[in-house]
């Protein structure tokens, strides 16, 4: 394996808007919002910037094609700006893009930029695709929960766990979300929820009820990175740096041939696999403080920690009833309150996620801070169970 | 006769009626306050949403296409959705025959689907004749209960169990009851001036004649399946020509609805079933006059016991206002995720459409299959491009291995059930699930294919077709 970027990109700067139904403000200005906190917190001119990542998932209705949105709105002149779309992985996948233009050389300080204006569809969910290829000649045109709803009744399959037991650590995935929302001044959800009426929400997409959904929201995320010295230069004497990076994609396997079972996310496993040697993590369950994984849905996050790792096979369930991945817990996921309550603008999560790991690493996160934490892990999810990009980075600090 | 070989006549017989049935109590019910006289015995079939004339017709065709394909395959239908596009070609596809085969469409008449089998019996070939109706009707009327959805094939040819003895066509313009471009639900005409016309100038007459032309009094026909424009008519003809013949459209009529251009031939499967060699049997196709053809039974006829099994499933809808929206004749406001509208592109249905209906997948050099075919095979164990051999999906069992029931996204006909299905020879398939069992689809269900509606674009009048799984086994009425 190659060498990877670990502590070659160092992170000195981030802004992230409050997501929600932002009525007041267009996709141009939550990128302006984002920006401007990020620049400020960086302590640079906007000139600094050499080159610019921006990224939107779902260009028919909201931001729109090309550089141009992301360089009209931050006047970003000159600059070389590329739009980038790899679905829910989006967001990282425009971090992604600047962090290895620094870590290349080519530039000294880029911008990743993460936006989505959602809730000018007019509905709840995810905007509906309308151009009519080929695949939508015979593929079902499943909604977002439907497709991961599908996760639950392959993952009870295999590890014969009953369908009511299943549930009610799904709901507590929820529970947590909320209760860790509650307390995230930019949050989409706000409120605390409890189990009963979890349990009992109406069904989106069977087995998954609308508080096993996450929200769909407008924001946008940003982060600027630059080298570690040039961060020292600009007075991080211990500036968060990048870990790791990595991403997997599905070739089609998963969906057309038949070795899978359903019951997790291969792409999840292998890009974690990835980062985990990358980032030079041995024992990610005892070496991870946080993580802010991609909750689409309730089942989502349970899978996802055994695809990552974090719980034995079979297991989640107990973790999670356990506590295990509460705030107080030993592996506190979504503290931000996750795409569950903070808001999935679907561009913008993946540094959203960052944002909550880049905060808590310098000790900033308020009534959310952990005592502990010396790395934190970022996971994305684009796509279905069965036809995903998945992207995973993990944060930490130079020293 | 002349003009026809010896033995040629019905070779195969094939009947398709969708699962829901309307117990016309349900309705009349709904509809007591009006005092309209309503049709209140038995029921009528209920297509899906994304059944039509034509998916409807191909799942009768289905059994019948064997081993080798016909020299010309017919569709009869007056409730096509193209009217400049060609059903017949895209049944053709449908049912993976080769283009070299020829098609025509009938339309227009009840008896479409009668007079396409005439001629392909005249014509001494081997043919499929398949009728499918979905007729549009409005609420309140007594059409919207007696009427059907459903759809029944026949195929001809030599050395047929059922053969061609005799038959007489008569045209007669009486205005029983019409569609048109201005009015297209059914606008009918006082029954007893039906009856006493039909029975006098059409049915009589034209039994008569084809009954002459087999050398038999009409007295001889041991089974009829005439396709009545009102009720009764049979019963007055009958006694009329001295014939104890029982009509066994009426069961059709009453258990699944008047079927259009697809019900005297789906008659024509309960009559023949019962019948013993040396039998003679009447098939009289009515609509702006009738063809009449006795057919005499050599042996069983295959197939002909599908449309008897046909009408002893179902699943009730309970629902008045269900039906009504399944029938088009209410328009629910289904917010604005029913907006959605995607466009077909003839460029695409160009280079994949055959694939895609014919439901093909491909063969990679190990021998896994896949849908659909790609330059690299999606099997980690091959490498290097290849192209693939031809691997028809349709007919295939499969099993479920994912499945959920979508509440969000936009059905005419909630929840959307879907997942993926696992085919035994390796291929794995994303695909919607129809026909929901009572108690929901399960992983590991097994499932058959059945022809939809995949797609319809409302705003430019165009659909798209493709293969759903169903359950192996339906309900019989009242059992589920």
């Amino acid at each position: 394996m190659a060498k990877g970027i670990r502590d070659k990109v160092a992170i000195i700067g981030m802004g992230c808007t409050r997501f929600g139904e932002r009525w007041d403000v267009g996709a141009d200005g939550l990128m302006v919002e984002a920006f401007v906190e990020a620049l400020a917190d960086a302590g640079i001119e906007r000139a600094r910037i050499e080159a610019a990542w921006v990224g939107n998932a779902l260009d028919d209705i909201n931001v729109g094609n090309s550089a141009l949105p992301a360089a009209h709105a931050l006047r970003l002149d000159k600059v070389p700006v590329t739009r980038v779309e790899n679905m829910c992985a989006t967001g990282t996948e425009a971090l992604r893009g600047a962090a290895y233009a620094v870590a290349s050389g080519a530039v000294d300080i880029a911008l990743a930029i993460g936006v989505e204006k959602l809730k000018d569809t007019g509905y709840g969910g995810l905007p509906l695709r309308t151009k009519g290829m080929q695949n939508d000649l015979w593929m079902p045109y499943g909604s977002a929960p439907g497709t991961f709803a599908q996760l639950a009744g392959a993952y009870a399959a295999r590890h014969g766990i009953a369908a009511g037991d299943l549930k009610r650590a799904m709901a507590h995935v929820s529970w947590k979300s909320h209760q860790n929302g509650a307390l995230s001044p930019k949050a989409h959800l706000r409120g605390a929820v409890d189990m009963d009426k979890i349990l009992n929400a109406p069904l989106i997409a069977d087995p998954l009820g609308l508080f096993d959904c996450c929200g769909v929201s407008d924001g946008a995320a940003a982060a600027i990175v630059t080298t570690p010295e040039i961060a020292r230069a600009l007075g991080k004497a211990d500036p968060v740096t990048i870990k790791a990076i990595q991403l997997s994609a599905s070739n089609g396997w998963e969906m057309q041939f038949g070795a899978w079972d359903g019951a997790s996310v291969p792409n999840t496993r292998v890009a974690a696999a990835r980062a985990y040697a990358e980032a030079g993590l041995r024992d990610p369950r005892a070496e991870l403080d946080m993580t802010e994984v991609h909750d689409c849905f309730s089942i989502t996050e349970l899978v996802i920690m055994e695809d990552l790792g974090l719980s034995e096979e079979g297991r989640a369930p107990n973790d999670i009833l356990d506590g295990r991945y509460d705030a107080g817990g030993a592996i506190p996921c979504q503290l931000d309150g996750g795409l569950k309550c903070f808001g999935h603008p679907v561009g913008a999560s993946g540094l959203r996620m960052a944002y909550e790991v880049y905060t808590q690493l310098q000790g900033r996160a308020g009534e959310r801070q952990r005592s502990k934490v010396d790395f934190g892990l970022t996971h994305n999810l684009g796509g279905s169970p069965f036809n995903s990009v998945a992207a995973v980075a993990i944060l930490g600090r130079l020293n | 006769m002349s003009g026809v070989a010896e033995s040629f006549g019905i070779r195969a017989l094939g009947g398709y009626l969708p699962l829901l049935r309307l117990d016309r109590k349900t309705a009349s019910r709904e509809l007591a306050w009006s005092g309209l006289p309503m049709p209140r015995m038995g029921a009528r079939a209920v297509a899906d949403w994304d059944e039509d004339a034509l998916t409807m017709a191909v799942e009768a065709a289905r059994p019948l296409c064997g081993d080798s394909a016909p020299s010309a395959l017919r569709f009869a239908s007056t409730s096509a959705y193209f009217t400049d596009r060609a059903q017949s070609g895209i049944a053709l596809d449908a049912l993976a025959m080769p283009r070299t085969v020829r098609t025509a469409d009938a339309a227009n008449s009840r008896r479409a689907a009668t007079s396409a089998l005439l001629d392909a019996l005249l014509s001494a070939r081997d043919e499929i004749v398949t009728a499918g109706e979905q007729r549009p009707t409005q609420p309140g009327s007594a059409a919207q209960l007696a009427f059907g959805d459903g759809a029944a094939a026949v195929r001809t040819g030599p050395d047929a169990p059922a053969r061609l003895v005799g038959h007489a066509s008569l045209s007669h313009d009486l205005v029983d009851r019409y569609a048109s471009r201005d009015h297209p639900v059914s606008y009918s005409y006082e029954e007893r001036f039906v009856r006493d016309i039909a029975v006098a100038e059409v049915l009589v007459p034209v039994v008569r004649a084809a009954c002459a032309a087999a050398g038999i009094t009409p007295g001889q026909l041991a089974h009829a399946a005439v396709h009545e424009p009102v009720s009764g008519c049979w019963r007055a003809a009958a006694k009329v020509l001295g014939c104890a013949a029982p009509n066994h459209c009426e069961a059709v009529s009453d258990n699944a609805g008047d079927l259009g251009a697809a019900h005297a031939l789906f008659g024509l499967g309960l009559a023949l079933d019962p019948a013993k060699a040396g039998d003679f049997v009447l098939l009289l196709g009515f609509g702006s006059g009738a063809d009449a053809m006795v057919f005499e039974v050599a042996r069983p006829v295959l197939g002909a016991a599908t449309m008897g099994a046909a009408l002893k499933e179902g699943q009730l809808l309970a629902s008045f206002s269900r039906f009504l929206s399944l029938t088009g004749s209410v328009e629910l406001d289904w917010g604005m995720r029913a907006e959605f509208e995607q466009k077909a592109q003839a460029t695409v249905l160009e280079r994949v459409g055959r694939d895609m209906i014919g439901f093909v997948g491909g063969r990679d050099s190990t021998g896994s299959v896949q849908f659909p075919k790609s330059a690299f095979p999606v099997n980690p164990a091959l490498s290097q491009v290849e192209v693939m051999e031809d691997v028809r999906l349709a007919d295939l069992e499969a099993t479920i291995v994912s499945i959920t029931a979508d509440r969000l996204n936009f059905s005419p006909d909630p929840p959307f059930d879907f997942g993926l299905v696992q085919f035994d020879n390796g291929a794995r398939v994303l695909m919607e699930m129809v026909n929901r069992p009572a108690e929901g689809f399960r992983v590991g269900d097994r499932v058959r294919m059945r022809l939809r509606i995949k797609a319809q674009n409302r705003r430019l009048g165009f659909r798209t077709y493709f293969w759903k799984a169903a359950p192996l086994v339906r309900p019989v009425q009242g059992e589920g």
